[in-house]
């Protein structure tokens, strides 16, 4: 025989009431949980301040003939975990396929190697792919990202495709809209729909835009 | 109980097993799922950053507070109510959240989608297709607002179809039917199994009660066989219902001779009287009484159980469910009666058990009382026995004192016969010299004239005759009684020997104005006989009839007839004198005897006649008879053999 969950002291009917209510709480609160975390997951970073033209001071060297893809990426943020396997797929489906570099966050006040984590070893393992430590994170400041697994894409003459995520949400991979802009962009099947597309990772920097580093 | 409903009652019991069972078994993975999300966030994501400053990732947090919340929930009610509708319901919304969490946290990762329809199948196991709407709906829902609010995220396009979530929902559908299918074929088999398992207990049972009836059967059988002492009898056959019966209490009563009260036999159980067997009950009162009045037997159960007019508190006391009664039988004819009160309703082998048992202690009260009258008959035959060996004892006494008195009588009887023959043959010879002298006297009295003298030598030849004729009767008795009398058999004309006797006879026969007639039947040839007997027979019959007639008729009537199966002659002389009495008829034929005392003096004779016409008829294996009534005459009728046979059997050579 079930035990009755109510306490033997509430009257009858507050007994009868009690299992709805409480099954009524915890679903109002699986609900309110579940929407703080897809929201948090969907509420993309900071979008970048990107250039029209390659960065004249940068220190990558832009292949001239081809286009260029660059990825500023956190080392340590987890969500940008999706933005490379999304890169990854993104060469695969791209032809021509572009120089690609993937810059990885070296702050100054973290020793050398802090920044070769699983990502970086990831990124290196793609073909194609040139990984640079971005010290103190000059050239994503060069190119005006701020958000980990921000993506632009240059044209062969310098001139600016593509600028933002390629995934979905935060540490969603899978099919979304900066992905498939890019390789349309690549394959020359067609213009972008959407040329600019949110951003979802860490930021780069300090809050406010501050840089710590 | 019958089979379906246990089935049913078995079933329920499988299904809330099952319920119960998985809903811990969904406690323990709720409570899993929530560690390993844990584990997962800590160790996939634990910080989130923000250049070169870090916080804790929200997905440790989420899978912390929002996965304990998810998990936590239901995993109580799993524990605290297993088996409540709402607690699986609350598991299945929980498991597909748990779900929608871990996929999360796994970064949308195709691989963890299959949590969801992993999750479908394991709420399966609760065999109630029922827990999967809540689940589904979940799911639908969960795509139904993301795709609403956050296509990206889901369909993986800024702008999707407001009906997409259909397609992903649809494909949660598909698989539920398939597990609704499995659902409703394992609750089937479910059934099926407490069908069978109800159908082998019911069989279980069934033998189990005809075993326990069976024993009942032989306690009681073995209790009425074994047992001497009624008393001790009976109670160990109530003793034995109680046993067998799962009894509260067993009684059994008997007929008193009014007919009019029930005495208690013997009782067993709880409700025993202390020391005895309770009081008596009067005919046609209370369940019992009716019983008896009935004689018909009275089964009850439940509510329907007689509880009497004090409301027999100790039948819900020791929650009896059962009363079954029993009317004694014998031949129709009531002795007593049975009943039982139980802790269960009787099953059909116990009914029927109880009624055999009935009509065994029915049969053994009859057979006690039948003992008890055999032991007093016993008692009597035995005093009537030795009273009778005593009488036996005595007789033989005296039947030695009548046998020594019979020898000596015989021995007497011989001696008188041995002393009469030879005395008689001693007396006969100077008795017939008197006669002859007489009789020569007379003639020469009357050649000499001397004719006053002839009258007293008639008187001396008279009573000369009359004594040899009394010598000669005394002779021919004594040799018949003393066994010497032989026969002399020979052919026998019987016409001419009756011719024979009237000459002799005929003036005698007329002296008195008497008519003779004779009638000779023609068919009447011979006869193999003692001639001198049979005409002596005729003679003394004859002379009776001559010496009681006067002025009347005398008749002898010779004719063939059957005596005895055997052919015989009837020679039948009838007179018209004047006869006699029934008491008189009924001593004629003894020695010595006459009609009266008078008889002797008016007409003489010795009395010896018809005594030894009588023993020489039955020396020739013959019979003589009589009908005479006072002043009608006497009739008497001889039968005698055609064949005469001597004392060997054999008919004697012919003379």
């Amino acid at each position: 025989m079930p035990q009755d969950i109510a306490p033997a002291g509430l009257p009858a009917q507050a007994r009868r009431w009690l299992m709805p209510l409480l099954v009524a709480v915890w679903i109002g609160g699986c609900a309110a949980g579940l929407w703080i975390l897809w929201d948090w997951d969907n509420r993309p970073g900071v979008s970048a301040q990107a250039r029209a033209q390659w960065p004249a001071d940068s220190a990558l060297g832009r292949e001239r003939g081809r286009p260029t893809l660059v990825m500023l990426v956190h080392p340590q943020c987890t969500c940008s975990r999706a933005s490379l396997s999304e890169l990854a797929e993104l060469l695969a489906r791209a032809t021509p396929r572009p120089k690609t570099f993937v810059l990885f966050l070296k702050p100054a006040a973290f020793a050398d190697g802090w920044e070769q984590t699983a990502l970086w070893r990831t990124a290196a393992g793609l073909p194609g792919v040139t990984v640079i430590r971005d010290v103190e994170g000059r050239e994503a400041a060069r190119f005006g990202a701020a958000t980990s697994g921000q993506t632009f894409l240059y044209d062969a003459r310098g001139g600016l495709l593509f600028s933002g995520g390629i995934t979905g949400a935060r540490a969603h991979a899978g099919d979304n809209a900066g992905r498939q802009a890019v390789v349309t962009l690549l394959n020359g099947t067609g213009g972008p729909a959407a040329p600019r597309t949110s951003v979802f990772g860490c930021s780069l920097f300090d809050r406010g835009g501050r840089r710590t580093f | 109980m019958s089979s379906e409903r246990r089935a049913a009652e078995l079933f329920a019991h499988y299904r809330q097993d099952i319920y119960t069972r998985t809903d811990r078994l969904f406690a323990g993975l709720m409570v899993l799922q929530w560690i390993a999300g844990i584990v997962f966030a800590v160790w996939v994501s634990p910080l989130a950053w923000s250049g070169a400053t870090s916080r804790t990732h929200l997905h440790v947090w989420a899978a912390v507070i929002l996965g304990g919340l998810i998990a936590l929930f239901p995993a109580t009610l799993a524990l605290v109510r297993p088996g409540v509708p709402a607690t699986r319901y609350t598991i299945a919304a929980a498991q597909m959240l748990m779900g929608a969490l871990l996929i999360h946290l796994t970064g949308g990762r195709i691989e963890t989608h299959f949590h969801v329809f992993g999750s479908l199948a394991f709420l399966a196991f609760y065999r109630d297709w029922r827990v999967l709407v809540p689940a589904t709906i979940v799911v639908a829902a969960d795509h139904f607002l993301r795709g609403l609010f956050w296509p990206q995220s889901v369909y993986g396009a800024l702008v999707a179809s407001q009906w997409r979530w259909v397609e992903h929902a649809a494909w949660v559908f598909f698989e539920d039917i398939f597990l609704v299918v499995s659902c409703l074929r394992s609750v089937a088999e479910m059934r099926q199994r407490a069908e069978r398992t109800a159908a082998l207990e019911q069989e279980v049972r069934i033998r189990q009660q005809a075993e326990r009836g069976a024993s009942l059967t032989a306690a009681v059988g073995l209790a009425l066989t074994r047992g001497t002492e009624s008393q001790v009898m009976f109670q160990e056959c109530a003793e034995a219902l109680v046993a067998h019966l799962d009894g509260a209490f067993a009684g059994i009563w008997t007929l008193d001779e009014s007919e009019a009260w029930l005495e208690p036999l013997a009782a067993a159980g709880a409700n025993r009287p202390a020391g005895g067997t309770g009081p008596r009950t009067r005919v046609g009162e209370g369940t019992i009484g009716a019983i008896a009045r009935d004689r018909a037997p009275r089964l009850a159960c439940g509510a329907d159980v007689d509880r009497g007019e004090d409301g027999r508190d100790w039948t819900r006391c020791e929650g009896v469910a059962a009363f079954a009664g029993y009317p004694l039988l014998l031949h129709g004819k009531l002795i007593g009666v049975l009943a039982v009160f139980a802790h269960q309703e009787f099953s059909p082998p116990a009914l029927d058990a109880l009624a055999a048992v009935a009509d065994g202690v029915a049969l053994g009260i009859d057979r006690t009382r039948a003992e008890r009258e055999v032991a007093r008959y016993t008692r009597d035959l035995e005093q009537a026995h030795d009273l009778q060996r005593q009488h036996a004892e005595q007789l033989s006494t005296l039947v030695d004192q009548l046998r020594v008195t019979q020898k000596q009588a015989e021995a007497a009887t011989r001696a008188k016969s041995d002393f009469l023959a030879s005395m008689s043959h001693e007396l006969r010879t100077p008795l017939n010299a008197i006669i002859l002298y007489s009789e020569l006297l007379q003639e020469e009295a009357a050649d000499r004239a001397q004719t006053e003298s002839i009258p007293d030598l008639q008187r001396i030849q008279g009573s000369g005759k009359h004594l040899l004729e009394l010598i000669n009767g005394i002779l021919d008795l004594s040799k018949i009684e003393a066994g010497k009398m032989t026969l002399s058999l020979e052919q026998i004309d019987v016409k001419s020997m009756v011719a024979e006797v009237f000459d002799t006879l005929g003036p005698i026969l007329r002296q008195k104005n008497n008519t003779v007639t004779v009638r000779c039947s023609p068919d009447l040839d011979l006869m193999y006989a003692d001639l001198m007997k049979t005409r002596q027979i005729l003679v003394n019959l004859l002379s009776n009839a001559a010496k009681f007639t006067r002025d009347g008729a005398i008749t002898l009537e010779v004719s063939p007839v059957t005596f005895d199966g055997t052919p015989a002659v009837a020679f039948t002389i009838a007179d018209t004198g004047v006869g006699m009495t029934a008491d008189q008829t009924a001593r004629i034929f003894d020695p010595f005897t006459q009609a009266d005392v008078t008889t002797t003096r008016k007409y003489g004779g010795t009395g010896l006649g018809l005594a030894i016409v009588s023993r020489f008829c039955q020396l020739m294996g013959g019979r003589v008879s009589v009908q005479s009534a006072p002043g009608q005459g006497s009739r008497f009728t001889v039968l005698l053999p055609i064949l005469v046979l001597d004392a060997a059997g054999e008919p004697t050579a012919a003379a």
